[in-house]
C-alpha cells in the first residue's frame, strides 16, 4: 500500500492568515463596504446621546449598545450575506478543494468582517471618549469575553442561517428572527426588567440576550434586573448569560456540521 | 442488454501499485441512484479517463475521490487513505479542478495564486505557475475581466500549483479553444511524465483519445465499456465499403460477416478484419473484379461510444 509521506505543512495559521488577507484584501476594494463599516459607528455615537434616552447617554450604556448592534447588523447579517454569496459564486467549493479544512475556510471568510467588529467598537469606545462619558469598566474582561464570544456565536449563527438562505437577497428576510426578535428583546432597546417574569426568562434564553448582559455587567456593573453588583457576585451573575451563550454557539455549531451546504442547490 | 467488458489488464507501463482504488461506489441522492457500483483503479504515471454523455454520473463519482462527498457505497481510496476521512492526509498530494468553480472577481490573476499557494504544503512559485498556463501576461488583471478560457486556465494553475501526485480533473477543457486545449493536454502530459496519476472526465472522444492510457465509458452510473482505447475499439466490429460496377458477380460473403443494406455499394461489418479482407481481395483478382472506393476500417472509439454511451438509459 502506498504510504504518504508527511511534508511539514504551511501553520494552521498561515494557511488561514493567506486566505484571510485576500478576502480583506477584498472588503479594502468595496469601497462602499468601507466607507459604510467607518459611518455606522460615527452614527451611532453621534445620535445616541441626542436621542435623551435615560442612560443609553452614558460611556457603558452607549458601548453595550454599540456591542450589540455591531454584533447583530455587521457581523451576523454581513457574515450571513457574504457565506452564501460565496457559496452561490460556487467560491467556497473551490477553496474546499485544497489544503484548508471546512474550518479553516469558513473562519478565513470571517475574517474581514470581525476585524470591522472590532475596528467599530473600538471607534465607538474612543467617541465615548472624546464625548466625556468614559467611566473605567468594573471588570474588563468580562466585556471582552462577552464580545468575543458574542463574535464567535454570531460566525456560527450565520452559518447555520445560511442553510435556509438561498441568495445573498433573501438574507433580507432570514435574519430577521435574529435582527429582529433576537435584538428586540436583548435589553437593548428596554430592560428585561420591564417584562413579566416568564417573559423575561424567555427573553434571557435568546441568543443576543446574555452576550449584552455579559457586556453591561463588565461596563456598568449591572444585572440584567437593575442590580448592582461587584466582585464575586458579578462573576456569579455572568453565569447563566455564559452558559447560554455557550450553549447557543455549540448549537450553531452543531447545526453547521450537520447541514452547511457547500454549493448551490443543482 | 448492453455490452460489457471486464476491468482492462493493468497498463504494461505501470508496476507501481494504484494511487486511486475505487471499489463498487455507489452515489444516491435520495431516490436517484447516481453512481450505481463504479470500479476502477489507477497507477502513477497512468491517465484514466471517464466518458459519458452528462448525468451519467461521472461529477458525482469525482467528487467522492475528491472528498467532497460521502459515498452511500464502496469504498474509494486516494493514496491509500479515505479522501473525505483522511482528507487532510490526502489533500497536500492531491490536485483538483472542478467543472464549474468560482474565485473572487476582485482578485487579481498573480493574487489569486499568491493565496492559494500560502495555503499549500510544497507549492510552485507564482511565477512558473502562470508561465505554465500562459498567463505571465495576465499577472496583474482582475480575474472578473478574464475570458473564459482564461479562468479556466487560471483554475487550472491552482490545481496543479501543489505539485500533486493525483490530479483529478472534470472536463479540463470544455471552454476552451484548440489551443489552450493543447496547452493543457501538454501540461497533464508533462505531470503523467514525472509520475502523477491523473483522473479526468470529458466528452471529447478527441481527448480521451489524445489522453488517457484507459478509459471507461459511463452510462447510468455504471461503467459499461472499460480498457485501451484499441480494447474499446475492438469491442465494434470493423468496416468494409466498397462498391461494385453495373453487371460485376457479388462476391461471397466470408463467415462472421454481416452485410448491411444491398445493391451495388455494400458494406460488410466483421470482427475478422484481416481474413474477411484477404478472401474479398482473393475473390476480386480470381474474378478481375474492380472494387472501387474500396475501405477497410478497424472501429473507432467514437463508434464504440456512441454505440453504448447514448443509448436507452435502463430504469432500475
Amino acid at each position: 500500500m502506498t504510504t504518504i509521506a508527511v511534508p511539514v505543512a504551511p501553520s494552521r495559521l498561515r494557511r488561514v492568515g493567506s486566505l484571510a488577507a485576500a478576502e480583506t484584501r477584498l472588503l479594502l476594494r468595496n469601497r462602499t463596504a468601507v466607507v459604510n463599516s467607518v459611518l455606522m459607528p460615527l452614527l451611532l455615537v453621534a445620535l445616541v446621546p441626542g436621542m435623551g434616552l435615560d442612560d443609553r447617554a452614558t460611556g457603558p450604556g452607549l458601548l453595550t449598545a454599540a456591542a450589540g448592534f455591531t454584533l447583530v447588523f455587521l457581523t451576523y447579517y454581513n457574515l450571513v450575506t457574504t457565506y452564501v454569496a460565496r457559496r452561490e459564486d460556487l467560491v467556497l467549493q473551490r477553496m474546499r478543494t485544497g489544503e484548508l479544512s471546512d474550518g479553516e475556510v469558513l473562519a478565513a471568510t470571517a475574517v474581514p468582517t470581525l476585524l470591522v467588529t472590532v475596528g467599530q467598537l473600538v471607534l465607538v469606545a474612543v467617541g465615548v471618549a472624546v464625548l466625556g462619558l468614559w467611566t473605567a469598566p468594573v471588570d474588563a474582561v468580562l466585556p471582552v469575553l462577552g464580545v468575543l464570544l458574542g463574535a464567535a456565536l454570531m460566525v456560527v449563527l450565520a452559518t447555520a442561517s445560511t442553510v435556509f438562505t438561498r441568495t445573498p437577497e433573501s438574507a433580507q428576510i432570514t435574519t430577521l428572527p435574529v435582527v429582529l426578535g433576537a435584538t428586540a428583546l436583548s435589553g437593548l432597546f428596554f430592560p428585561l426588567s420591564a417584562l413579566p417574569g416568564d417573559l423575561a426568562t424567555v427573553a434571557r434564553l435568546l441568543p443576543l440576550t446574555p452576550v449584552i448582559e455579559l457586556v453591561q455587567l463588565g461596563l456598568a456593573g449591572r444585572t440584567w434586573d437593575g442590580a448592582a453588583v461587584a466582585g464575586a457576585e458579578l462573576w456569579g451573575a455572568a453565569l447563566v448569560p455564559l452558559g447560554v451563550t455557550l450553549a447557543w454557539t455549540a448549537l450553531g455549531a452543531a447545526a453547521t456540521v450537520r447541514w452547511f451546504r457547500w454549493a448551490p442547490r443543482r | 442488454m448492453h455490452p460489457s467488458v471486464a476491468p482492462a489488464p493493468p497498463s504494461p507501463a505501470a508496476a507501481a501499485p494504484p494511487v486511486v482504488e475505487v471499489v463498487d461506489l455507489h452515489r444516491r441522492y435520495g431516490d436517484f441512484a447516481a453512481v450505481r457500483g463504479v470500479s476502477f483503479d489507477v497507477r502513477p504515471g497512468e491517465v484514466f479517463a471517464l466518458l459519458g454523455v452528462n448525468g451519467a454520473g461521472k461529477t458525482s463519482a469525482l467528487e467522492v475521490l475528491e472528498g467532497l462527498a460521502p459515498a452511500s457505497g464502496g469504498t474509494v481510496r486516494v493514496l491509500g487513505a479515505d479522501p473525505r476521512r483522511e482528507r487532510a492526509a490526502v489533500r497536500p498530494h492531491l490536485g483538483v479542478l472542478l467543472q464549474t468553480s468560482g474565485l473572487p472577481g476582485d482578485l487579481t490573476v498573480a493574487e489569486t495564486v499568491r493565496t492559494w499557494a500560502g495555503t499549500l504544503t510544497t507549492p510552485r512559485p507564482v511565477d512558473e505557475a502562470l508561465a505554465q498556463v500562459d498567463l505571465t501576461g495576465r499577472a496583474d488583471v482582475r480575474v472578473r475581466s478574464l475570458s473564459g478560457g482564461e479562468r479556466r486556465r487560471l483554475d487550472l494553475a491552482l490545481a496543479l500549483l501543489g505539485r500533486p501526485r493525483v490530479l483529478v480533473l472534470d472536463e479540463p477543457t470544455t471552454g476552451l479553444d484548440p489551443e489552450s486545449r493543447r496547452t493543457v493536454w501538454g501540461l497533464v502530459r508533462g505531470l503523467v511524465d514525472d509520475g502523477a496519476a491523473v483522473v479526468l472526465t470529458t466528452h471529447h472522444l478527441e481527448e480521451a483519445e489524445e489522453l488517457a492510457d484507459r478509459i471507461a465509458v459511463m452510462r447510468a452510473g455504471r461503467i459499461v465499456l472499460a480498457g485501451t482505447r484499441e480494447e474499446i475499439a475492438e469491442t465494434q466490429p470493423a468496416t468494409i465499403r466498397f462498391t461494385l460496377a453495373p453487371g460485376d458477380p457479388q462476391p461471397p460473403v466470408p463467415s462472421g460477416v454481416e452485410v448491411v443494406g444491398a445493391g451495388p455499394r455494400v458494406e460488410w461489418h466483421t470482427r475478422a478484419l484481416q481474413p474477411a479482407l484477404a478472401q474479398l481481395l482473393a475473390w476480386a483478382a480470381a474474378y478481375g473484379v474492380v472494387l472501387r472506393g474500396l475501405q477497410a476500417r478497424a472501429a473507432s472509439l467514437e463508434q464504440a461510444f456512441l454505440a453504448v454511451a447514448d443509448t436507452d438509459t435502463d430504469t432500475e
